[in-house]
């Protein structure tokens, strides 16, 4: 895999999980620190396919994308659904998903043991480069995660603007006291992003072990990619996390290696810090995000298009 | 012999953890900071033993080279000479406690200085997305702190006979613990703590008597790096090594606000409790971890038991009894006491 497919890959999985984030975000205005999680657990699934039942991970997308959506939905309805309802703070509420974070870390852990006595080879350490094949000299991942991304676009594109039920949860993410007057039931918009946010993090998760290797705490260092996309784009914003999703993940992956050439190949590690200098940046200058600058208010920007 | 030293154990982890959750209790139980970066200002603590006062001591004994094997040499070195001269060990303790309160207050104040004006949520990603880089820098780089392959420290009590050394530095932890608590009591009983209160509850009225939201955070995660800094010089010293890997997230971010909230926020009497139940709990299962994972026949390591179990009673606390086990107290200032008697 070049470099540049490589940064494609990675930023098309960012996308998943950092429109997941921001989708929850958005109906129940708390960042959800077990995304990560949700995609070692999507890691896990798939992983539990190939081996038990010997289905490629390209083949068994779908039902883990189910899967993943009902760990979704069992968190906010175990774990967020009593606090929201007992008036919990915004960082009760973060505190709760740190939790969870922690549960979902334990069970996986415990779950990669169960696996390796199960089937008697390591799961604690896994990776699926080896599964992959070359379509058109170039690797399938690179293909298979774009049209995901295509597909679920769409989809998402169908259901917000062409359905009845998207205008409702379109409403109550504008605005859920004036959605609830009108009739709409804010309720189903919550259960059916958290479903959502599960799914896609869990089918990134699915994929992601074609670019890197996994284990439980996975989810502990890709949060902060995930939290980068979503805030550079615009937490409030799903077209933000698309737009976050790519800048960092090509500037994490190529930033990364244009200065592999000049520092060495030492410098590979440190990934993460670049997303956290654009993170800095970005709430710096502009706190929300990509998406929520005024781009015609920015003066010296306005100068540069006169001008020419 | 197994009993004292189980008691020993409970004992040594209370006064580490009673200074860590205190100093969180400053940011979050009184100031409404959700500093959930909390390990970043351990792991400071962990850099002055095992990158500043080491290379301290390089310099003192004329000893050149990588700081991994570098500091098995000062070790050796290090400790022949404490066992002749006791205050030596003192010192380098001292030492590395009062470099380890500067960098502790200064990179405390710039950790939070991007975030400085944000919203709670947003604060918290920050602070947590700056500690979790940090280490994982902290870790791959083994030219700080020895990364993965960690540095040896000094043994700054090696003029103790060996079965005395547990006892003696859980007396010296313990001893600052208390330190640290009657500090933040005097502290938080003064106008500035009573403004950390007034910010927590509505920051626009603090806004409105001329106060600056940004200085007052600014300060207030100072002060509480600084202490949880020191928290983190005294563990390094205890295990006599430091490996980046031991100053993870869960173990100082999340079981410190664990801590805090199951004893009660902006309570310090309630937070001592909390630890002290926690980490009895803790050291009850790690010394009988064999025994659980025998019994019940797992197929897999205790620790993960350990995360669901603690991540389970975190949401039992925050859903049945979110105020903790002591409630906050009302502020008693002069004039409301005396308007109490009446």
């Amino acid at each position: 895999m070049n470099v540049i497919e490589g940064a494609v890959v990675y930023s098309n999985l960012l996308v998943l999980l950092a429109m997941g984030l921001t989708l929850t975000y958005i109906t129940t205005a708390v960042p959800n620190f077990a995304q990560g999680s949700f995609a070692v657990f999507g890691s896990y699934a798939a992983l539990t396919f190939l081996r038990l039942f010997n289905i490629h991970p390209y083949a068994s997308l779908p039902a883990v994308f189910v899967l993943g959506g009902f760990l979704g939905l069992i968190s906010y309805i175990l774990v967020l659904k009593p606090l929201i309802k007992r008036e919990a703070s915004i960082v009760t509420l973060m505190i709760a998903t740190l939790a969870l974070d922690l549960i979902l870390l334990g069970i996986m852990g415990a779950y990669s043991g169960y696996l390796t006595s199960v089937t008697h080879k390591s799961c604690a350490k896994f990776i699926f480069t080896y599964l992959d094949f070359s379509l058109f000299g170039v690797s399938a991942i690179f293909f298979f995660s774009s049209l995901v991304i295509a597909l679920i676009l769409f989809g998402l594109f169908l259901l917000l603007y062409k359905t009845k039920f998207g205008i409702a949860l379109r409403a109550s993410m504008e605005n859920p006291a004036l959605a609830e007057i009108m009739g709409v039931n804010v309720e189903y918009t919550r259960l059916f992003s958290w479903f959502l946010s599960g799914s896609l993090a869990a089918a990134a998760g699915c994929l992601l072990p074609f670019r890197q290797e996994i284990v439980p705490a996975t989810g502990a260092i890709i949060i902060v990619s995930i939290f980068a996309a979503s805030i550079v784009g615009g937490l409030g914003s799903i077209n933000g996390a698309l737009l976050g999703g790519y800048i960092i993940g090509v500037s994490e992956s190529l930033v990364t290696y244009q200065l592999s050439t000049v520092l060495g190949a030492g410098v590979l590690v440190y990934s993460k810090v670049i997303s956290l200098i654009v993170l800095i940046i970005t709430l710096i200058f502009a706190p929300r995000g990509m998406t929520g600058v005024n781009w015609r208010k920015v003066k010296w920007l306005r100068n540069i298009f006169s001008s020419t | 012999m197994a009993q004292e030293y189980l008691l020993l154990n409970i004992a040594l982890w209370f006064g580490l953890y009673t200074i860590v959750a205190l100093s969180l209790n400053i940011e979050y139980g009184y100031g409404g900071i959700p500093n959930f970066g909390r390990a970043f200002a351990v792991l400071m603590g962990a850099l002055t033993a095992g990158g500043i006062v080491n290379r301290i001591l390089m310099a003192y004994f004329g000893i050149s080279g990588d700081i991994v094997v570098a500091s098995g040499e000062v070790k050796t070195v290090a400790n022949s000479v404490i066992q002749h001269n006791p205050l030596f060990g003192i010192g380098i303790l001292l030492l590395a406690l009062a470099i380890a309160a500067i960098i502790g207050a200064v990179s405390g104040a710039l950790f939070i200085l991007p975030s400085a004006k944000l919203k709670e949520d947003y604060l918290a990603i920050t602070l947590l997305a700056i500690s979790e880089v940090t280490f994982m820098v902290f870790y791959y780089n083994t030219d700080i702190i020895g990364g993965y392959y960690g540095v040896s420290l000094p043994d700054v009590l090696a003029w103790i006979p060996g079965e005395q050394r547990l006892l003696v530095f859980t007396i010296i932890i313990l001893l600052i613990a208390l330190l640290v608590f009657c500090f933040v009591e005097r502290l938080l009983n003064t106008p500035y703590g009573r403004l950390l209160r007034a910010m927590r509850e509505n920051e626009e009225v603090v806004k409105a008597y001329g106060k600056n939201i940004m200085v007052i955070r600014i300060k207030t995660v100072a002060v509480g790096s600084a202490i949880a800094a020191m928290a983190g010089v005294l563990y390094s010293y205890y295990s006599v090594n430091v490996i980046a890997s031991s100053f993870s997230r869960v173990e100082w971010t999340f079981y410190p606000f664990l801590m805090l909230l199951l004893g009660g926020l902006a309570n310090n009497r309630g937070v001592v409790l909390g630890v002290l139940a926690f980490v009895t709990a803790r050291v009850l299962l790690s010394i009988y971890k064999y025994e659980i994972t025998a019994t019940l026949n797992l197929p897999f390591e205790a620790i993960w038991l350990e995360y669901i179990m603690f991540g389970l009673v975190m949401l039992l606390i925050l859903l049945y009894r979110p105020e903790g086990i002591l409630k906050e107290k009302p502020i008693m200032t002069e004039p409301i006491r005396k308007l109490k008697k009446f």
